[in-house]
């Protein structure tokens, strides 16, 4: 594709300042920051290195490694260290650094979990939208840094609205290729009578998932209706790259993602928080903050 | 050469922009396909593979409940994901995964558990779960630590139950299998 034909598609459909960049950067970095911050490390630390399973790059690092990090002094200076970075990397301070340093603390932290588990998705695509503020100029406006440094160099708007547009195609990526891969592993039986019932109790069974809901039971009952909803849901799924280039639907699907993803939670006892916050990326942030800027400083100045 | 070409009318700034997205974009969504089409992850290359096969009711399946003993003689249920909240999704296949010995069948193995390995001699003889009572001390400790020192809802022994459901109908969903205890 010419670069001329994928400066007019960013024209039309993502933000095109630094500042909706910033917000971005921050709302990613702040999204991680929290989640870090309620987690009880000292319960994570605790955990034996024995059972844990290295999983992809992870495998890389030495036994002795772990033992020390599965310890409470290990578990609490990574914390601290992922912590620092963040706040960093979300108000913008020595972000060309700390953008870089919180992915790689925050890559290394999922890993650590991944090891104990498995492989789950949640917290995924917000790992790529790290991976993709780290390498682009997300700390030119809403960051510290700008506000020290007042005549920051602007770059082309390219600059800024590009890795908005890619973290947008990096979600679509998520949902489209989910779809693509149940139809080709699965096939059409993914819309037999019984998929979504035999799944779902077998995820309220036990009491080791996210809660304890026990909506699944009731699915038998209804299960003729089940496959239009598991075909919707794959319909939706195959849409969802709409949502960059057709603004008009762009609120229907997210919203129709919002209610699946709560629909989840109720049916099988999963959720997907990280993964549903990064639909914020989809909000044009300027107008809206500055909006609100606006009106606390005439607020201020009518007192 | 092919850069420089399809980046021509774009003026120096604009270029060199151009051509390090093209990298990061490339560099992001090559592996991504590369895991779409063989449908494998390898952390930090995610293939979005949750769910595919879909469920089968055919098929029987082993699920786990978390119990605790207190002092009083109660019997209680443990959410496991209040005690390490850092898990959440990933504690039933933590467990899964421990019942099934899986972290003695890596190439890597960790040095005590290497150990284990050779007192058992061999990883046939080692019974399932072998390293689910430490999990389930660890667990039993931090819901201790919760509760205060006299308090009658401590936990005096912690177990694992462990139920299948036969499948090919939907009923008969727990028939117990077995069970791991760890006294506290």
């Amino acid at each position: 594709m010419a670069p001329g034909t994928i400066n007019s598609i960013i024209d039309r459909v993502v933000p095109r300042s630094a500042f909706a960049l910033g917000v971005v950067r921050s709302i990613v970095h702040g999204i991680f920051l929290i989640s870090i911050l309620f987690t009880s490390f000292s319960a994570l630390g605790s955990l034996p290195p024995t059972i844990l399973r290295p999983t992809g790059v992870m495998k890389f690092l030495p036994w002795g490694f772990y033992d020390q990090l599965q310890t409470p002094s290990g578990i609490l200076i990574l914390k601290t260290l992922m912590v620092l970075s963040l706040v960093l990397s979300m108000i913008g301070l020595g972000t060309v650094i700390s953008t870089k340093t919180s992915l790689l603390l925050v890559l290394f932290y999922q890993g650590l979990l991944r090891s104990f588990g498995h492989f789950n998705h949640d917290e995924m695509i917000a790992v790529y939208f790290l991976v993709v503020l780290a390498f682009v100029p997300c700390g030119d406006e809403f960051s510290i840094d700008s506000w020290i440094r007042k005549g920051i160099e602007q770059r082309p708007a390219f600059a800024y609205a590009y890795p908005i547009l890619l973290m947008q195609l990096l979600l679509a990526w998520v949902y489209f290729s989910s779809a693509l891969i149940k139809l080709r592993v699965a096939g059409l039986k993914y819309l037999s009578q019984d998929n979504l019932p035999a799944l779902a109790i077998f995820h309220s069974l036990d009491n080791l998932h996210d809660t304890s809901f026990r909506v699944a039971f009731w699915l038998p009952q209804v299960k003729q209706y089940l496959p239009f909803a598991v075909a919707f849901v794959l319909i939706w799924e195959l849409l969802f790259p709409l949502a960059i280039f057709w603004q008009r639907i762009r609120w229907w699907i997210l919203g129709i993602g919002v209610i699946f993803h709560i629909a989840t939670l109720f049916v099988m006892n999963i959720f997907f928080p990280h993964q549903l916050a990064m639909y914020l990326i989809f909000v044009n942030w300027e107008p809206r903050i500055k909006r609100i800027w606006k009106s606390r400083i005439s607020a201020e100045q009518n007192k | 050469m092919i850069i420089s070409k399809l980046t021509s009318f774009l003026p120096q700034s604009e270029r060199r922009i151009f051509v390090k997205y093209a990298i990061l974009t490339i560099a992001l969504f090559v592996p991504l396909l590369w895991a779409f089409l063989f449908v494998r992850n390898l952390y930090p290359v995610a293939v979005w593979n949750v769910m595919m096969a879909g469920g089968d009711l055919e098929r029987g399946r082993s699920y786990c409940i978390l119990r605790g003993e207190t002092v009083s003689g109660e019997t209680v249920e443990i959410a496991p994901i209040l005690l390490t909240d850092a898990l959440y999704s990933r504690t039933w296949t933590m467990v899964n995964a421990t019942i099934d010995n899986q972290s003695f069948k890596l190439k890597s193995i960790h040095p005590a558990n290497e150990e284990m390995l050779q007192r058992y001699g061999g990883i046939e003889n080692l019974p399932p779960g072998a390293r689910v009572p430490d999990l389930l001390k660890v667990w039993g400790e931090l819901y201790n630590l919760r509760q205060p020192e006299s308090s009658p809802n401590r936990l005096k022994t912690i177990r694992l139950d462990m139920y299948r459901w036969e499948s090919g109908r939907y009923s008969d969903y727990d028939k117990f299998v077995t069970s791991w205890r760890q006294e506290l």
